[in-house]
């Protein structure tokens, strides 16, 4: 029995490190390529417009991408925001979890015979069904009942290493405001 | 004992409004102030916090209504805990704050009137950590905070109903007339979205929310590329792509708006392997 999970477990290994495709984007306008994630770094290289980049890690502002130079890869930083994902056409390929589609994962997750919505369709929380919803007061109360207090969230997030900062709102073009909190 | 708290009847309100009552004092139909109301309405006079968490709740029962909380507990709570902190860095910190992951396969998040929250289970399937997670929520609290969804409903283009006066009992059980009232108003506000502007606004207060918490600041920015990956003619983001700006145009305004001013905030939390672990039990059975 244990052998036989093992036998189905270690393809299913296998399966999921293949699956993990790499992120593929490009740059949206001539970037500078940095040796380190700081503004005042090294540039490696010019990027041009729409060089394709494989994301390797992101980093607040910076993502460390690989970048094909003839034969060789180079690797360095770019501006997250100067790059923009390959449309995928998968609803999961963002995840770093794992490429299934989303279709064939809600054939996966609940089986039709034992979904209750099936008949109203597999997302539920689209047009169709925001349409045809019936007040459920029963959920609210029961979301109500998953509330935590402040003082939990705090211990929470303490356990999360987050201090909190103080960070003023920016405008559209970027000048921060005045009410900070 | 039942002292009842009479609730403004948005309806009558914007009617008299439309119906272009001359500010309406004085103006009684039955034994009600159409005046009051009208003001109400108008936004002379602000609806107030019990009434707008009234409202939110009678709204947040129609979206649930589309599709329930998804049987999962300690995700529940998790995505509250992970709420509630960032929500404390708001503005309204002490509103009744409610965080639920529904059960729906599309990609989305909501938020209504009083401080309720909704994410649904594709969005926190496509998220890489909780950096991400608080910039979807804080993007969720800033539209609470800045009483998007309450101020779109006052403006009155959502009402069908024309004399309903609304009762709430103070022990905080809302009528079913005022959830009645509010069914078709709150459909078409969530299948219509806001004002772009609005969306705009919402980022960039989530992307500071979010950092005032301290998260990764770029939590957002990274859960929007993302969204830029996905097919538009993608059924589990049809309802995300018709009621937002494009990620396209979201990510560009967002780069003007962080610019450079941001990087000192680099240094945030992205927490990636608590937020792994909380969503692993609605990953798909073939990512497990």
């Amino acid at each position: 029995m244990r052998t036989l999970r093992w036998g189905l477990l270690v393809p299913l290994f296998l399966w999921a490190f293949a699956s993990i495709a790499a992120e593929m984007g490009y740059v949206l306008r001539t970037t500078d390529l940095k040796a380190k994630p700081f503004l005042d770094a090294d540039t490696i290289a010019k990027l041009p417009e729409k060089t394709q980049v494989e994301v390797v890690t992101r980093q607040g502002p910076w993502m460390q991408v690989k970048v094909k130079d003839n034969d060789k890869d180079r690797v360095g930083f770019v501006r997250m925001l100067q790059v923009r994902l390959n449309v995928t056409g998968n609803a999961l390929a963002g995840a770093s979890t794992g490429s299934t589609a989303t279709t064939v994962a809600t054939a996966v997750t609940r089986p039709a015979s034992s979904s209750p919505t099936v008949t109203t369709g597999v997302r539920g929380f689209d047009e169709v069904g925001l349409k045809n919803a019936k007040p459920a007061p029963a959920e609210f109360d029961k979301m109500a009942g998953f509330a935590v207090s402040a003082e939990q969230a705090q211990q929470y997030a303490r356990n999360g290493q987050l201090a909190p900062r103080s960070v003023p709102y920016y405008s559209e073009d970027g000048k921060p405001l005045k009410d900070v909190k | 004992m039942r002292a009842k708290l009479v609730l403004t009847s948005i309806a009558l309100i914007s009617a008299a409004v439309v119906a272009g009552c001359q500010g309406g004092k004085g103006l009684q139909v039955g034994n009600i102030d159409v005046g009051a109301l009208t003001q109400n309405i108008s936004g002379l006079k602000p609806i107030t916090e019990p009434e707008e968490i009234q409202m939110g709740k009678g709204m947040t029962e129609t979206l649930l209504g589309a599709s329930p909380l998804t049987d999962d507990a300690q995700l529940q709570i998790y995505v509250n805990n992970v709420g509630r902190w960032v929500a404390q860095q708001s503005e309204r910190p002490n509103l009744p704050w409610h965080f639920a992951v529904n059960d729906s396969d599309a990609i989305n998040a909501v938020a209504a009137p009083g401080g309720d929250v909704i994410v649904t289970k594709g969005m926190l399937r496509v998220l890489r950590n909780e950096s991400e997670l608080a910039g979807v929520l804080g993007h969720e609290v800033a539209h609470v905070v800045r009483k998007h969804q309450l101020t779109a409903i006052q403006k009155g283009a959502f009402m069908g109903l024309l004399t309903q006066t609304v009762q709430v009992t103070s022990s905080g059980r809302q009528s079913e007339q005022l959830v009645n009232a509010l069914i078709g108003p709150t459909k078409e506000l969530y299948l219509r979205g806001l004002d772009k502007s609005d969306e705009y606004e919402a980022d960039r207060m989530g992307v500071v929310i979010a950092a005032r918490a301290g998260y990764d600041a770029w939590g957002l920015p990274n859960s929007i590329q993302t969204l830029g990956t996905i097919k538009p003619d993608d059924n589990a983001v049809a309802l995300l792509f018709k009621t937002h700006p494009t990620p396209a145009s979201r990510l560009e305004k967002l780069s003007v708006a962080m610019g450079t001013s941001f990087d000192v905030y680099a240094s945030g939390q992205q927490n990636t392997e608590r937020y792994q672990h909380a969503i692993q039990g609605i990953r798909v059975a073939a990512q497990k």
